[in-house]
């Protein structure tokens, strides 16, 4: 039965819930294609410093499930690429995946980076949250996978440089986007999310004040590898000694089209504030918040930790952010602490914690339903969470509602059961022998 | 040990050729420790060949450096300087695996958790430590011998400890992945706490409608048996082949009655029922709901005088009064854990209090089918002013709550009463109109998907919000005007004081750890600081405990509401399927080893062995006669070595521990090093 499809199942995302969810069905012998549209595979995660509550480094928890999922003997990994389609016929998936153009041809590449070298084009690195810059031919991060350089063709000069200096013959200008028809069992969708734009709220100007942040930037800002390797701030490079955190920057904000709660910022902007804490010792940190959203395991001490470390939590509203001659951002706050009061307040640095957006629109490539909010609607929230509302299509994380990483693989371990499960159904068994296929590098 | 069988292939011929890989860990040890001047030392170490520094080891590229290097440098040992091993030494072991090299040629020094993050203001010393430990590992590396994994046979059965929503769930999905599973409930029926409720949030959905579809798809499947009154009382074995020893309490009542309502009312005794958390009563043999399962009614013994007038009204058939407990045996792959939570206490701080319930009570009472028909009464009147406080048990702060006596305080957040309150406060307005609403509280934590509609929903339903601060507890006393009052420090009103009558006020009741300390023990799974069961690592391994096979999921692990609860049954249940499916089981080779030479037979081994069954005293044929000697069960050997520590000829070692081995460490350890010499000795 096996030998029907390409694949029993076609995973869409290679952030944590996919990678977890691909790993948990290939080990039951299962085989699984992950299509991820960025160049490497580990989603938003990778690119976090430390993860709360337990504090561990993002980097030491990611990136082992990133290379178990990619020398997995059952999964197969494809980046950069995108699925244009996906129709079930005959109790069957069928999808059109494409593969967008790196320009480099993947299989030569050795991940050498001499292009990266000899490359004369600076751009902003969006890995960095464009606080560092990058190549136009270049690796997307450290520790991605595949280990495979991409040309950014909208910056690339056509100098040839790159071109004459790779040993691999890997550089290919006029590298078309390639389609293949692949069939499959099953579909899992961890599309995860993105955050919303930083001029979502315009009178929080976090588009045009160099110095107002996105709590991603701040991720860089703060991981042991990131552009300066500590944090500074953007305008002047002067190590921060107030900061500002605006919650709610995006949700729970009818006028905006986001009533809903975003989940994971009261804690993520916790535990950045803890982190800076710690790099930067003489700081002062200031949260405004709605409702502090500690509901988690080990959530709430956290919380409280960083209450009893001196971090200010100021019920608030922040009506408009402006700056000084000096682009240090001010604050205008309605505190609803004591006696109500209008306040402003100037801050070295500050950071929005925007909304989080659903990462996938499936109109026109799927015909799975979401809900008013945008998310994958849940067909049996109560007895399966994983199922969607076409039949043979599971969903894991934040694909189905913001999520942090605890719960996001828990779901994970869960898309991947009622996956095996309903390939069962179907009379697909894992196959016998290792279904090993050529793993992208 | 060192001449032991193990010796084969070719690769233990070859001359040593070490290859050491020192992490920075990002930034995370190379901040603290020269990492590179520990790879530079290490170079210079004997049967070194080659020592590397990478920002990622754990990375594909970090990986494939060391695969490459096995491959080009024929290296034949390796080392990794990086984290603790419970992260990467598994990891590190397949890179070498999938280089040709056996992975127990593989030797792991943590430098980050032993040196970098625990000597931050000393880097000098830092470094040399971290030198110091690859020099050690280094030294048993050069004395490790190829090992071959232990497999057993993995039985395809799980049993599952709790019947409620977890375990249903659980015990469904094993069922249909094709696993046998016997679904373990301590009380007489199914159904667990979910059972109570009425409609689930955040769709509404009737609770017990989630519960009867799976009551039928449990009850109607032959690879599950379900022992209802039944509790763990033994485990023995392992992961892949344990041995779960079940007892069942006597249910009393053998076979359907034909006239049950007759034969309750014939019963004398009443007790509080429990299934409406106290707000009715119940007779001693009785069926707790409508749809239960199974739908057999229950004696409880606890209350029952065996006066006999059931057995009477029954005409004699279908009760037995007179039943024993019965002890069984089960063999199973794995074991999960779904028992659910207790419900906070709240007598010590408002029981003296009249016209006070708790959210769950006051659940019941909405419920149609509840204790008071659906209707909104307290001792027969009208509730036309309703209050919810919460956190009640929950978000516990030193210095302002006490812990009870011999307890602790919660600290943690009981993630669903938010919500559940104010799920609860919608549907009083929506249903009594009349009713004003009062909802008193720190932070409204409405996080799931839908359920800050709820809170809208509130608002917009004219619930009356009054926000306190945990250093200004709200007071709750006896009204004069009313039967209660509460008064609060209203951050919202400009931390005005308000005071507040009702009629009643509901308690959002935290979730508290299961008090089954008996449980625990006999499966010897440790607890978190805050009293719920531990999973190894909330992101690595969310539905493992720290004894392998043994896993975890639902309200047992932290709070959960139902949908979570599912997911995570749902992914407990992935986890056994993912060790068991295969149906054999791949253990470490760190097993006792005995060497047959010298042992005498004494048995001091067997005396200090921590594993039924792991050790034992056998005849062997030796030269010519019968000579006694110690042997190991491969598969019930953990590797403690508490058998090594006693044995008076030292003819007991551990694979991959052995005694040479820990001494060429010290001595590594100790050694004097010069930093300028050509080569180190």
């Amino acid at each position: 039965m096996t030998s029907r499809t390409d694949y029993d199942v076609l995973i869409v995302g290679g952030g944590i819930a996919g990678l977890q969810a691909a790993i948990d069905i290939g080990d039951q012998g299962y085989r699984v294609l992950v299509v991820e549209k960025e160049p490497s595979i580990g989603g938003k995660m990778i690119a976090l410093s430390k993860v709360f509550p337990t504090l561990d480094c993002a980097s030491c928890i990611c990136t082992p499930r990133m290379a178990e999922a990619a020398h997995h003997d059952n999964v197969t990994i494809m980046t950069y690429a995108e699925v244009a389609s996906i129709e079930r016929s005959d109790g069957f998936f069928s999808a059109r995946v494409i593969q967008k153009p790196r320009f480099v041809r993947e299989r030569n590449c050795i991940g050498c980076r001499k292009c990266e070298y000899v490359c004369p084009v600076d751009v902003p690195d969006e890995f960095e949250g464009n606080l560092g810059a990058r190549k136009a031919i270049y690796i997307p991060f450290t520790n991605a996978i595949p280990q495979v350089a991409l040309l950014d063709i909208d910056n690339c000069i056509r100098c040839g440089r790159c071109e004459t200096v790779c040993p691999a013959d890997a550089i290919e200008y006029d590298q078309q986007p390639e389609e293949k028809t692949l069939s499959f069992g099953a579909v899992v969708l961890t599309t995860g999310y993105e955050l919303s734009p930083m001029n979502t709220k315009p009178e929080y100007r976090g588009d045009e004040l160099v110095n107002v942040l996105n709590p991603l930037q701040v991720e860089r800002l703060l991981a042991p590898h990131g552009p300066y390797g500590r944090v500074l701030r953007p305008s002047d490079g002067k190590m921060p000694e107030s900061v500002a955190y605006v919650l709610c920057a995006g949700s729970r904000d009818k006028s905006i089209g986001v009533p809903y709660c975003s989940r994971i910022c009261c804690m993520a902007a916790i535990k950045q504030a803890i982190l800076l804490s710690g790099a930067l010792p003489l700081v002062d940190i200031t949260i405004f918040y709605m409702d502090i959203r500690a509901f988690g395991k080990g959530y709430e001490q956290f919380y409280q930790n960083a209450k009893s470390m001196g971090i200010e939590f100021v019920k608030g509203k922040v009506a408009k952010i402006n700056e000084d001659d000096e682009h240090n951002p001010i604050v205008r706050v309605e505190v609803q602490e004591g006696e109500s009061r209008v306040e402003e307040r100037k801050f070295d640095m500050v950071v929005l914690m925007q909304a989080s957006l659903p990462g996938w629109c499936p109109s026109g490539v799927c015909a799975v339903e979401t809900s008013e909010d945008g998310f994958l609607t849940r067909k049996a929230p109560h007895s399966s969470p994983a199922l969607t509302t076409m039949e043979g299509v599971f969903t894991a994380g934040a694909a189905a509602g913001p999520k942090d990483i605890p719960d996001t693989i828990a779901e994970a371990g869960s898309a991947a059961m009622e996956t095996v499960l309903y390939l069962r159904s179907l009379g697909v068994e894992p196959g016998t022998e290792s279904a090993a296929q050529e793993v992208s590098r | 040990m060192s001449d032991a069988p193990q010796e084969k292939g070719p690769r233990f011929h070859a001359p040593l050729r070490v290859g050491v890989y020192v992490c920075r860990c990002g930034g995370n040890i190379s901040d603290v420790v020269d990492v590179e001047k520990v790879a530079e030392m290490a170079e210079k170490l004997p049967d070194v060949v080659v020592a590397r520094v990478h920002t990622f080891m754990c990375s594909d590229p970090g990986q494939g450096m060391i695969e490459k290097d096995v491959r080009e440098l024929r290296l034949n040992r390796v080392i990794v300087a990086s984290c603790a091993p419970s992260l990467h030494e598994t990891t590190f072991r397949l890179t070498v695996m999938r280089a040709g090299l056996n992975p127990f040629l593989y030797e792991h020094a943590n430098i980050r958790e032993q040196v970098s993050w625990s000597h931050k203001s000393t880097p000098d010393e830092a470094t040399e430590k971290a030198f110091r430990l690859v020099a050690a590992a280094v030294a048993k590396a050069r004395t490790l011998q190829p090992l071959e994994p232990v497999r057993v046979t993995a039985e395809r059965r799980v049993v599952v400890i709790g019947g409620g929503i977890t375990g249903l769930k659980a015990a469904v999905d094993l069922s249909r992945r094709g696993f046998g599973v016997t679904l373990v409930e301590k009380t007489p029926f199914l159904g667990g706490r979910v059972a109570r409720l009425d409609k689930l949030f955040p769709t509404e959905t009737p609770a017990r409608e989630v519960l009867a579809e799976l009551f039928e798809k449990v009850q109607n499947d032959p690879s599950i048996e379900v022992l209802t009154l039944t509790e763990v009382k033994g485990i023995s074995g392992a992961l892949g082949m344990f041995d779960v020893t079940l007892e069942t309490a006597p249910r009393g009542v053998t076979g359907p009655l034909d006239d049950p309502e007759k034969v309750f009312s014939a019963c004398p005794v009443e007790v509080d029922d429990e299934f409406d958390y106290g707000l009715s009563k119940r007779k001693a043999i009785y069926m707790p709901w409508k749809g239960c399962a199974p739908a057999l009614p229950a004696i409880d013994f606890e209350n029952c005088t065996k006066c006999g007038k059931c057995v009477e009204a029954a005409g004699g058939k279908g009760i037995e009064l007179d039943g024993e407990p019965v002890r069984r045996t089960v063999k199973a792959g794995a074991v999960l854990i779904a028992t659910g939570f207790d419900l906070y206490d709240h007598t010590r701080e408002y029981g003296h209090l009249p016209n006070v319930v708790t959210l769950p009570q006051l659940i019941r009472m909405l419920d149609e089918e509840g204790p008071t028909g659906g209707r909104l009464v307290w001792n027969g009147k009208e509730v036309k002013r309703i209050g919810f406080l919460h956190c009640v048990g929950s978000r516990q702060v030193a210095g302002i709550h006490e812990p009870p006596e011999g307890g602790r305080l919660n600290e943690y957040c009981s993630r669903v009463c938010c919500t559940a309150t104010l799920h609860a406060a919608v549907e009083v307005r929506k249903r009594f109109p009349d009713t004003k609403v009062f909802d008193f509280y720190q932070d409204i934590r409405t996080y799931g998907r839908g359920h800050e509609d709820f809170y809208e929903d509130a608002s917009n339903a004219d619930v009356l919000f009054f926000r306190w601060r945990v250093e200004d507890q709200p007071v709750v006393e006896e009204g004069s005007s009313a039967p209660l009052a509460v008064r609060v420090k209203d951050q919202l009103s400009w931390n005005e004081e308000l005071e507040t009558d009702l009629d009643l006020l509901v308690l959002a009741v935290g979730m508290v750890p299961r008090d089954n300390r008996e449980l625990l023990d006999v499966l010897k799974v440790p607890s978190s600081s805050d009293g719920f069961l531990q999973e190894v690592h909330p992101k690595l391994r969310p539905v493992e405990t720290a004894v392998p096979g043994i896993l975890l999921a639902g309200t047992a692990q932290s709070p959960m509401d139902t949908v979570e609860c599912a997911s995570s049954a749902a992914a407990a249940a992935a986890k056994a399927a993912a060790m068991l499916w295969s149906g054999y089981i791949e253990l470490e080779p760190f097993i006792a080893n005995v060497d047959e030479d010298k042992c005498t037979g004494c048995g001091d081994c067997l005396a200090a062995c921590n594993y039924d069954g792991a050790l034992s005293i056998v005849e062997k044929e030796k030269d010519g006669a019968k000579v006694k000697v110690a042997a190991v069960n491969a598969a019930l050997c953990k590797g403690c070595g508490a058998c090594v520590a006693v044995c008076p000829e030292r003819a007991i070692d551990i694979n991959g521990w052995t005694l040479e081995q820990y001494e060429a460490m010290v001595e590594a350890f100790v050694a004097d090093y010069d930093e300028n010499a050509e080569e180190q000795k």
